[in-house]
């Protein structure tokens, strides 16, 4: 698979505060990659890096194999981004900046604009300062979505909309996906990058410490286990791989490391097995786990 | 009536703690500026100087700039009445001003910004953030007025009265007052704090350059403007303390309309009407040039307009001129002597100060695109195809472009309005007026260098170049009255340009600072291009 975009250690500081220490990850041709992380742990910067609105202190950082920095205006022509707030100029409107936008892009399809504008339900004849961060946010994404572009940079592009123009938007998502462009979706909407993502990038205090496909990630995690057993179910807390061991008559909930599920079914099967319930951890799960660790 | 102002006192409160060093600045800056220069006064005055002075400033341009004198003779021109002579009408203009921007900071710039919302889901009343704001205003000009009256006081010269310096005070300390209540009803009018303030100052310069007119022609004229009221009270000679009273009446009955304005108003919303917008863009918004020009439109055209009235109100005063110079015998001489027209002097002074406000729209056009830049209105155009350059380029072309124009409006305005009330008399044509307004034309673009620099090294110091402009206007402006030494001078860009048509045209010193200004843009493009774009900061 072709990479998009590289970025390998790269490195930003502002002034005394390092935002970025060391941020590694790619994106393949036709790849949605979630991009998570608490608030101030460094998504933004790395996107800003990416656009070329501010400059790398080190690392490396490729679009379409071109240098982000140097070759901006070449990656530029062939890219579509939304900020987590689209802020606009109060005295145009909606309809303006979208028509404005599309033609700084270059190239843009009006009947997807109109189709967008009567998808996501918004007034384009409004002044821009009448309009809520939801309607602001959506002038961003139809400007991005009409435009005909290779990566698509998403920085929490859904913060405000209510919950059906999420959906607008994630049906959007799916079919440029299906069209084969590649995604870089910023989000704090674990379900949205969980419904659209193939690869999850975790990054903390500047720093990527988990990436992968979700399965992956599950699979370094634990599951939520629930058993009930014909013979005395206590003996199950001494199994390798077993924590958090409550025990109630006969009947046990315990966390499971994934990578010795076989092991406990195996113990689990002597005892006779009458119930027995795995959920594996959502999104969330792993994202607390790196929040709280 | 209770109700609307509720808790208002809470708010005024929080106001004093979370202004209170830019309170301290303000007393101490527009205080000392107004009452600290008593000694350099008494250098002027000594030997023949006071005599020097009060002819001099018989001038028809010294009196459009720093107002009229009640006294009559050499003889009765004391300290007392040229220090309020030359300070007061300048430092009453600067207490309104700051009263200006601080009304509207804090009333509709907090509406704009969504603190008002907030602000008013308490148990506050609707209208409590006004009235805090007032009175915060009102509070900070008496503090201000007291201050000056006692720095006066201090310097303990004869002239200078202690009934003169309270009403000296009294007077600044007004007019801070009488700007706040402007900007207060502007900022029920208008539709959004920019215009307010925009709308408000327009106001004020208008005010001054009105003044400027009546003071010339008729002075009882100046009664009827509000800003008469503070200079007129002509501390230190004839005391009176009738403006006073009529500023405070005016402010009231201002104050009570604003009230009413904002009662009858929603939050956000102004008494000018909102249209419906287009639902798609006209062509020629479809690129950077045409947003840039979009955007800094509105801006652009009120001060262009402001320049030309500027112009024509001073071209007015031609008229008068040969009038007034045969009624006094000593500047006749003066003149004669000189070799040099009373319309020259007059025209190379008032260019000097009319090119300085120009220089101000090309500072507000360069530091309009560090403004969007840190609103974070370019994000989205920073990921297109759209070069740094540019942004950079396109804003500097506007920028010198709008200089062109307002120096040719505000020269030509004061030329056409000149040549015509001079009739066949008029020794001097359009031409010459062009001429000496484009004589300054290398000071504009050194300015609109500057701010050019600043956003590409230091963007955040963009707002410095005001300072160094204001800096400069005011070492011009004073320089007819004080007898500033030549290096102190020189560091103001302007002085280093002969003031046509009183000097000749100085080939070598227009290029040279035109190259120099050329040279600072290419440099703060060299920043522009390769600097972090600061967002959200």
């Amino acid at each position: 698979m072709t990479e998009i975009v590289k970025i390998k250690e790269l490195q930003k500081k502002f002034g005394k505060f390092q935002a970025l220490s060391d941020v590694t990850f790619t994106v393949g041709a036709g790849e949605v990659v979630g991009f998570i992380g608490p608030n101030g742990a460094g998504k933004s910067t790395t996107i800003r890096a990416l656009l070329g609105i501010i400059k790398r202190d080190a690392g490396k950082a490729e679009i379409f194999g071109r240098d982000v920095w140097k070759d901006s205006l070449e990656i530029h022509k062939r890219i579509s981004y939304v900020p987590g707030d689209v802020a606009l100029w109060g005295s145009l409107t909606g309809g303006e900046i979208i028509d404005l936008f599309m033609k700084l892009h270059g190239g843009g399809d009006k009947q997807k604009r109109d189709y967008l504008i009567k998808r996501f339900e918004l007034d384009p004849k409004k002044k821009a300062k009448g309009y809520s961060k939801g309607n602001r946010q959506k002038v961003g994404l139809i400007a991005a979505l009409s435009v005909d572009s290779d990566l698509y940079i998403f920085d929490e592009p859904t913060s405000g909309l209510d919950p059906l123009m999420e959906a607008v938007f994630q049906e959007e998502v799916e079919r440029i996906k299906e069209t084969g462009k590649s995604i870089l979706l910023s989000s704090h909407i674990l379900s949205e990058v969980e419904r659209l993502a193939d690869r999850v990038v975790i990054i903390r205090q500047g720093e990527i410490v988990e990436s992968g496909t979700l399965d992956e990630l599950r699979h370094l995690t634990r599951s939520a286990v629930t058993l009930a057993t014909e013979d005395d179910v206590s003996g199950m807390e001494s199994v390798e791989g077993v924590h958090d061991f409550i025990q109630k008559d006969n009947q046990a909930t315990f966390s499971a490391d994934n990578k010795y599920i076989n092991d406990i079914l195996m113990e689990a099967t002597k005892l006779g097995v009458k119930k027995f319930e795995a959920v594996p951890p959502t999104l969330e799960d792993l994202f607390m786990r790196h929040y709280e660790g | 009536m209770k109700e609307k102002f509720a808790r208002w006192d809470i708010l005024f409160l929080q106001y004093l703690k979370r202004d209170w060093k830019k309170i301290i600045f303000w007393i101490l800056g527009v205080g000392l500026f107004s009452g600290a220069f008593v000694p350099a006064f008494e250098e002027i005055a000594k030997g023949q100087g006071l005599a020097g002075m009060f002819e001099t400033l018989q001038n028809p341009a010294m009196i459009s700039m720093v107002g009229p004198t009640p006294v009559e003779t050499t003889a009765d021109y004391t300290i007392g009445a040229m220090y309020a002579h030359e300070m007061l009408l300048f430092c009453g203009l600067f207490a309104m001003i700051m009263a200006v921007l601080h009304v509207i900071g804090h009333t509709r710039k907090e509406e704009d910004l969504g603190l008002t919302e907030l602000v008013r889901s308490f148990q506050i009343g609707r209208q409590a953030n006004s009235l805090a704001a007032m009175a915060e205003v009102v509070v900070i000009n008496v503090l201000l007025g007291l201050f000056i009256s006692g720095l006066l006081i201090v310097f303990n010269v004869d002239t200078i009265s202690v009934q003169g310096s309270f009403l000296f005070g009294a007077s600044i300390g007004m007019a801070g007052v009488i700007g706040a209540v402007i900007g207060l009803v502007m900022a029920q009018i208008m539709p959004a704090s920019s215009s307010a303030t925009g709308s408000a100052l327009g106001i004020v310069g208008l005010l001054y350059i009105i003044r400027a007119g009546t003071d010339v022609s008729n002075v009882n004229f100046s009664m009827f403007n509000p800003l008469g009221w503070t200079y007129l009270t002509y501390p230190f000679t004839d005391n009176n303390w009738l403006p006073i009273i009529y500023a405070l009446i005016f402010s009231v009955m201002m104050a009570i309309l604003a009230f009413a304005l904002e009662g009858g108003r929603d939050m956000g919303a102004g008494y000018l009407p909102e249209r419906e917008g287009r639902g798609n863009a006209k062509r020629s918004l479809l690129s950077v040039r045409g947003l840039f020009i979009k955007l800094n439109k509105g801006v652009t055209i009120g001060w262009l307009i402001g320049f030309l009235i500027m112009g024509a109100a001073y071209g007015s005063i031609y008229g008068d001129m040969q009038t007034f110079l045969e009624s006094n015998e000593m500047m006749k001489q003066m003149f004669a002597q000189s070799g040099v027209s009373i319309e020259e002097s007059f025209t190379a002074t008032i260019m000097m100060v009319m090119i300085a406000l120009v220089s101000i729209l090309p500072i507000v056009i360069v530091n309009k695109l560090f403004a969007e830049e840190s609103r974070q209105h370019l994000s989205q155009l920073h990921a297109t195809k759209v070069t740094r350059g540019q942004f950079y380029w396109t804003t500097i072309g506007i920028a010198v472009i709008a200089g062109l124009i307002g120096t040719l409006l505000a020269a030509g305005g004061l030329g056409g309005t000149a040549v015509s009330v001079m009739g066949d008399s008029a020794a001097m044509d359009i031409s010459d007026f062009l001429a000496a307004g484009y004589n300054f034309l290398p000071s504009v673009l050194f300015f609109t260098a500057l701010a050019a620099l600043a956003l590409g090294w230091a963007p955040r110091l963009g707002k410095i170049v005001y300072a160094y402009l204001g800096y400069s206007f005011i070492l011009n402006y004073f320089d007819g009255i004080l007898d500033l030494p030549e290096w102190f001078l020189k560091t103001a860009v302007q002085s280093w340009i002969p003031q046509m048509p009183m000097d000749s045209f100085d080939a070598p010193v227009f290029i040279t600072i035109t190259i120099i200004s050329i040279a600072l843009m290419i440099i703060g493009y060299l920043g522009y291009s390769r600097r972090d774009m600061v967002e959200g900061a």
